[in-house]
């Protein structure tokens, strides 16, 4: 007697759950499609958020170099960085961020006019400095980039004549680059041929530390308490503009997944609460066959957490989907689906569903089932 | 009889008309706030991008080459060419005039002071105000270089004068140079080669080194387009009409093309440091608030249909009855699509008003402080009617298939099985 007492009611109970889902399709189609969309939603936009600061700090690396390092003014002309300070300082910067030796003189051109010559690594400029434009990266180890400007005071612009100190040398023109800054007034040539010709070793070291001002800050201390012999500067508009505008796209992207997020989920509650209102008559009906409230709730809610659990299986593969396209389309770069965001997903979806199954409540119990069942 | 239908529906069904209406209300409130932020998003972040300083810059065409490094000059070019400040307010007389926001000419001087030292010194504008006929902005150094850290004041009087943070000056001190007195009245830091000289009026400097009129450099910043292939293209080699249409767009190129036309002697380019990577970072910030807005125009458009079609397929009864007490499909339709419409340009002018306030409100906490009230007007007109069609498209989309399906049903049926 008490085994079946036990059992009956839950074989009904999950028998009455189903047939529920399955009997009412176009009522449980609109709310899994409200409920999936809320989970999308979510899903892309969170998974887009997490995303964000990385996406946008590998933007700002194109504005190349954050820090220099040379050496001070005080240690007198001429004095080199010490030999294997670039790959140091490579060291200290970490594996991700970008260095490019300098080592300047002012040399004569063929036409007697003073002009800047800097000797690098061009491979690592390339990286650093992606904005010069010319027509192809030089390889050729004596290759000479003449500056826009520069070229205007060289005669022979195929084999270009530098004096230094009363020492002559014929480089290979490899074209002329167009900045619009101070490189346009210098030559340019590989640092290996710089310094035999000059006898000058790199005196600057710019630096491309990736992640905003609190990863250039670390940074600069490490820099500093390693080589408290040379003067590391930041460069202050770069730091503070990648801060600030990486930080407001972030608010403006917090506040529009809030805004969205709070859209859909307030619209979703509305046409879940107002389905469940609609079943008025099945709620009397079963009040009137001796169902208990509690029982009754219990399978509205079941029924609500059901649907919101599908909702978010297929929300968070068509948000990820989503996700992944915004940024293919914004960035060129894939965002791969985060699982991370799921909980999240998860419980604002829940969270609606059982918000909506239980929002009636207080209209339902204060209903008299013969009334209802009569019409009224 | 029909408008009193439709009186009725709105009069005694108030909760469900209420449901629906708060899902087109909230649908259009989010979209509205989000194309009104995506459409602004552009010039906030372009201010905020005035951070880098200047993305054109103007120096005079026969001028010597610059021996810098560093920033410092190694051999002070003497004689040279310069630029003439008076030709500058032609720079507001461009075709872009308007999309030029800032101006800094300088002219680097060295000043002999009383006691025999030497010490370099740099002309620059600090609030002056540049005016064409109509347009007129008021610029100079300090706005160009955000990135400036000031104690004390900027000079207000040709007799006044800033000292870099190197330089060993402090407010207070006077600088004895010819018979002129300068004033120190603040210090400021620059993080660069900037911060070894002293910073004093255009004029002054002008006046100092005997070179009236004369400015070596000009820094400008405009609002451009960013680069695409056509903007790379050499004017002088296309077609009249398609000159016609680059000259007509703000890139750069084409901004620094109508400034060297304006000013005899100038050399106009882009700085391409700038210019490259703020075009950018502006095109993938406003691309993204782009894309979210579609995503937001997607969801909230499914919220809306999905709470429309709740809302009639509720109603099938009253269709029903409708239906047997003779009422034709089409009068039924209509009366549905009326109330659904009706709705729909309600709830959503309504919501175009919330989110056209939420969107001012949220742009004005995001970018504090940098004059957001600028920006523009809260409201964006063009926004109303668009709002209001898609509110409209997507309530009547929603609400159809329930329509159909609704009135396809033998009315008995319907009746007997709610019975």
């Amino acid at each position: 007697m008490t085994h079946r007492t036990t059992h009956k009611p839950q074989l009904s109970f999950i028998g009455m759950l189903r047939r529920s889902l399955v009997h009412r399709r176009a009522r449980s189609f609109s709310a899994l499609v409200a409920l999936t969309v809320s989970a999308a939603v979510v899903t892309a936009l969170l998974t887009l958020y997490a995303d964000l600061n990385a996406k946008l700090h590998k933007e700002f690396r194109n504005f190349g170099a954050n820090v220099v390092v040379t050496v001070p003014a005080s240690s007198g002309t001429g004095v080199a960085l010490p030999p294997g300070t670039l790959a140091a300082v490579q060291k200290a910067a970490g594996p991700d961020a970008l260095v490019a030796p300098f080592a300047y003189a002012v040399a004569t051109t063929d036409r007697g006019t003073s002009v800047v010559v800097a000797g690098t690594d061009f491979a690592a400029v390339r990286r650093l400095d992606s904005w010069w434009q010319l027509p192809q990266w030089p390889t050729a180890p004596n290759a000479a980039l003449l500056g826009e400007r520069a070229a205007n005071f060289v005669a022979d612009e195929h084999a270009v004549e530098l004096t230094y100190a009363g020492k002559a040398v014929t480089l290979a023109g490899a074209g002329r680059l167009k900045t619009g800054g101070d490189e346009d007034s210098r030559i340019y040539i590989p640092l290996a041929a710089f310094t035999q010709w000059t006898g000058i070793g790199p005196t600057v070291i710019e630096v491309q530390i990736p992640g905003g001002a609190a990863a250039v800050e670390a940074a600069l201390t490490r820099l500093r308490s390693q080589f408290p012999a040379l003067q590391i500067q930041p460069v202050r508009q770069l730091v503070e503009g990648e801060s600030r505008i990486v930080d407001r796209t972030h608010s403006l992207m917090y506040g529009a997944v809030l805004l969205i997020a709070l859209t859909v989920a307030v619209s979703v509650l509305a046409t879940l609460s107002a389905s469940v209102l609609e079943r008025r008559r099945d709620f009397a009906l079963m009040k009137a066959l001796g169902g208990s409230q509690t029982q009754l709730m219990a399978m509205f809610l079941l029924e609500a957490l059901a649907i919101a659990i599908a909702g978010v299986v297929l929300g968070y593969v068509a948000g990820s989907a989503a996700a992944w396209a915004i940024s293919q389309v914004n960035f060129h770069t894939a965002t791969l689906p985060r699982l991370s965001v799921l909980p999240l997903v998860l419980l604002l979806n829940v969270a609606i569903a059982a918000l909506a199954a239980l929002f009636p409540v207080r209209v339902l119990r204060g209903l008299q089932p013969s009334a209802l069942l009569k019409g009224e | 009889m029909f408008f009193r239908l439709l009186w009725e529906s709105f009069r005694r069904q108030r909760r469900r008309k209420a449901l629906a209406g708060l899902a087109i209300l909230l649908g259009t409130t989010a979209v509205t706030a989000m194309l009104a932020l995506a459409t602004t998003v552009g010039d906030r972040i372009h201010k905020e991008l005035a951070v880098y300083g200047a993305n054109i810059v103007i120096t005079p065409k026969a001028d010597l080459l610059d021996v810098k490094i560093g920033g410092v000059d190694i051999k002070p070019s003497t004689g040279g060419a310069y630029l003439k400040a008076s030709d500058l307010p032609k720079l507001k007389s461009i075709f872009w005039a308007n999309n030029i926001t800032g101006v800094s000419p300088e002219l680097p001087i060295s000043l002999k002071l009383a006691d025999g030292q030497q010490i370099q010194a740099t002309g620059l504008w600090f609030h002056h105000k540049l005016a064409n006929g109509e347009s007129s902005i008021t610029t100079g150094a300090p706005v160009m270089h955000p990135w400036w850290k000031l104690t004390g004041a900027w000079p207000a009087t040709p007799g006044e004068a800033v000292a870099g943070a190197a330089t060993g000056l402090h407010i207070g001190d006077s600088l004895q140079t010819g018979d002129t007195t300068l004033k120190i009245t603040g210090l400021v830091s620059t993080g660069d080669a900037m911060d070894k000289r002293v910073l004093l009026p255009l004029e002054t400097a002008q006046r100092l080194a005997n070179l009236p009129d004369a400015v070596s450099r000009v820094d400008v910043s405009a609002r451009t387009k960013p680069e695409d292939a056509f903007a790379r293209k050499d004017p002088d080699t296309l077609s009249p009409q398609q000159h016609e249409i680059w000259y007509c767009r703000p890139y750069a190129n084409s901004i620094a093309y109508q400034i060297r036309e304006a000013i005899p002697g100038a050399q106009a380019d882009q700085v391409r440091r700038v210019e490259q990577n703020e075009g950018n970072v502006l095109e993938r910030i406003s691309g993204l608030m782009w894309l979210i807005s579609a995503a937001a125009l997607l969801a909230a458009g499914f919220a809306v249909s999905a709470a429309m079609a709740t809302a009639i397929l509720e109603r099938q009864r009253e269709i029903g009855l409708m239906r047997s007490l003779g009422a034709s499909k089409g009068a039924i339709a209509f009366l549905f699509y009326a109330e659904t419409g009706l709705l729909a340009v309600f709830a959503g002018a309504v919501g175009y008003l919330l989110g056209s306030g939420l969107a001012a409100w949220l742009g004005a906490s995001i970018f504090a402080g940098d004059g957001a009230a600028s920006v523009g007007p809260v409201l964006i007109p063009v926004l109303l009617p668009v709002v209001v069609a898609l509110a409209l498209a997507v309530a009547i989309a929603g609400s159809t298939p329930s329509i159909r399906t609704a009135l396809e049903m033998d009315p008995s049926t319907i009746l007997r099985a709610d019975a």
